[in-house]
């Protein structure tokens, strides 16, 4: 049983996390989290914003608290290959956090040409990819050892609108657009949590989802950011029950949740942030 | 994002909240009390008199260093749950959550056929009463305790569902060797009904009170180790992926986690609590 007080029983002490899209959007605020409450981070991210993350990090929690490997997840024999690096010197990790995705034109989003009618093969196949096939191949690499030490938790990071569809009416006369192959995605990692907590909870491992709903990114810093004041997040706002977007800090406490012995009989799940989205 | 401060205190810190429970002084309702007092929140246990919540609530407070509140109410009168919140508003100026944790849960009396819980032979007075406790003393303690906190512009509801809200009990469970199908015990009717009542008042109040910034959750708890026959307990455990019951004290972390901050951004959300049972 683990410890009674608040702080013990969330606490990731001595947990190794392991954070792909570590320096996305929301990838930031969860690595963060993870290390204020006393994990060490391995963070997963391409290049460009790696290092500088890694070295704001080890400022702050120390040298031994963060490693950083670079990769390009769609390259997938590099992806194989950094998770095979991974395996070699971490050994056991005991959290995986499968929080990468690309969101931008690439995989349809924002661009007039990423709807039903004319998204491609390729923006289908970088959406799979990302939404579900990512995620199996950390799991596939990471889970032996969670196997063989009996326990280990794997927290998939998925969207609303792998329960629900977006409604056109909320891109209407926008530059925004939310593709199909994203919401395929997304309902497909969350049948994989299903599938994982299944056959590797008899060994002691866990696999739960986190189901955001609008946590637009408005730091103005990627492809997918939306400006604050853009007309497009009052109606995110007025279809929410709460009359708000989520901030990044309000999927901390879902994280830290699954993540830590507090969840310690959670699996399969599905953990809904939406500020009630879906509720109606 | 340096605004971020996700530290575990923060987030599902509960001090100075006072936290009202139904059921208080029963067996779960004491785990969630203990859950509350050890976030630094302060429990008030409704219970009835003969569950004796003032002695509880004195032995939890000198047990875990902190304050707690008891108090005898019967939930299943109006008047009395009244009363209730105009005493604690007189002593503690308001109310931060209400977690709605009372149900009947009725037991094979000696001397009684164990055939008495089947369809057939239900006895209406004990329908009547399950209803009565389950959700219309529910629904009394929201009415009351969540009208002051939508006054007060802020709050929670946590209500205690149960995994049979959302599947079948498996009656092959229950069975007893040596009796006719017609004679074997079963899981009351009552049961299943009373926690699938509370998932749709759950989602009911969430939208209701939403734009006064009263959240409404619930947690769908599995079956509970304390003490059941072994080869019940093997039945049941082959039906759970972590192939274990819950142990006691083991849901004191998602109730933490959903009456803070740290879930501030959930509402309407059902939260399965149960080794993976739902999942396969």
């Amino acid at each position: 049983m683990v410890g009674l007080s608040a702080h013990q029983l969330f606490s990731l002490d001595g947990k190794t996390v392991l954070l792909t899209g570590a320096t996305g959007f929301l990838g930031r605020t969860f690595g963060r989290a993870a290390l204020e409450n006393g994990a060490t981070v391995i963070a997963l991210s391409r290049p460009e914003r790696l290092s500088r993350q890694v070295q704001e990090w080890r400022a702050e929690f120390g040298e031994s608290r963060v490693r950083g490997y670079a990769v390009d997840m769609y390259d997938l024999p590099q992806l194989e290959s950094v998770l095979g690096q991974i395996v070699d010197r971490e050994g056991f990790v005991e959290v995986v956090v499968n929080n990468a995705h690309e969101l931008g034109a690439k995989t349809g989003f924002n661009t007039p040409h990423g709807g039903l009618e004319s998204a491609t093969h390729d923006q289908w196949m970088r959406n799979l990819t990302a939404g579900v096939y990512w995620a199996s191949v950390v799991v596939q690499r990471l889970g032996p050892a969670m196997k063989e030490h009996g326990r280990g938790s794997i927290v998939n990071i998925a969207t609303m609108y792998g329960l629900v569809a977006p409604s056109p009416s909320l891109y209407t006369g926008t530059e925004f657009m939310n593709p199909p192959g994203y919401s395929a995605g997304k309902a497909a990692l969350l049948a994989f949590t299903r599938y994982v907590a299944s056959f590797w909870g008899p060994h002691g491992v866990r696999s739960n989802a986190i189901v955001p709903g609008p946590f637009s990114n408005t730091d103005g810093d990627s492809e997918n950011a939306v400006g604050r004041d853009d007309p497009f997040l009052e109606r995110l706002r007025e279809r929410t029950c709460l009359r708000r977007i989520g901030a990044p800090n309000e999927l901390v406490g879902a994280l830290l949740f699954l993540a830590s012995d507090a969840s310690s009989f959670v699996t399969g799940q599905a953990l809904v942030v939406d500020g009630g989205w879906t509720v109606t | 994002m340096n605004s971020a401060r996700p530290a575990v205190a923060s987030y599902f810190d509960l001090s100075g909240r006072t936290i009202v429970i139904t059921g208080g002084a029963g067996l779960l309702g004491l785990q969630h009390a203990e859950a509350i007092a050890l976030a630094g929140g302060v429990p008030v246990l409704l219970d009835l008199a003969a569950a004796d919540p003032r002695g509880r609530a004195g032995e939890l407070a000198e047990r875990c260093g902190r304050d707690a509140v008891g108090m005898t109410v019967d939930i299943t009168s109006l008047a009395d749950v009244q009363r209730a919140c105009a005493e604690l508003i007189a002593s503690r100026r308001r109310i931060d959550g209400l977690i709605n944790n009372a149900a009947n849960n009725p037991k094979v009396e000696a001397g009684q056929k164990e055939s008495w819980t089947r369809v057939e032979n239900f006895p209406l007075d004990v329908w009547h009463a399950d209803i009565s406790v389950g959700l219309t003393g529910a629904f009394n303690c929201s009415r009351v305790f969540g009208a002051q906190m939508a006054t007060q512009g802020a709050g929670v509801i946590l209500n205690i569902a149960s995994d049979l809200a959302l599947i079948s009990p498996d009656q092959r469970l229950y069975r007893k060797p040596g009796l006719s199908d017609d004679a074997q015990p079963v899981k009351p009717i009552s049961y299943s009904v009373v926690k699938a009542g509370l998932v749709g008042m759950t989602r009911y109040l969430a939208t209701y009170w939403a734009p006064m910034n009263v959240r409404v959750n619930a947690l769908c708890p599995g079956g509970m180790f304390n003490g059941q026959p072994p080869d019940f307990v093997d039945r049941l455990t082959s039906l759970i992926p972590l192939g274990r019951m819950a142990a006691l004290g083991e849901y004191r972390g998602a109730v933490v986690f959903m009456c803070s901050d740290a879930s501030s951004y959930m509402t309407g959300a059902v939260i399965s609590i149960d080794g993976g049972r739902t999942v396969w």
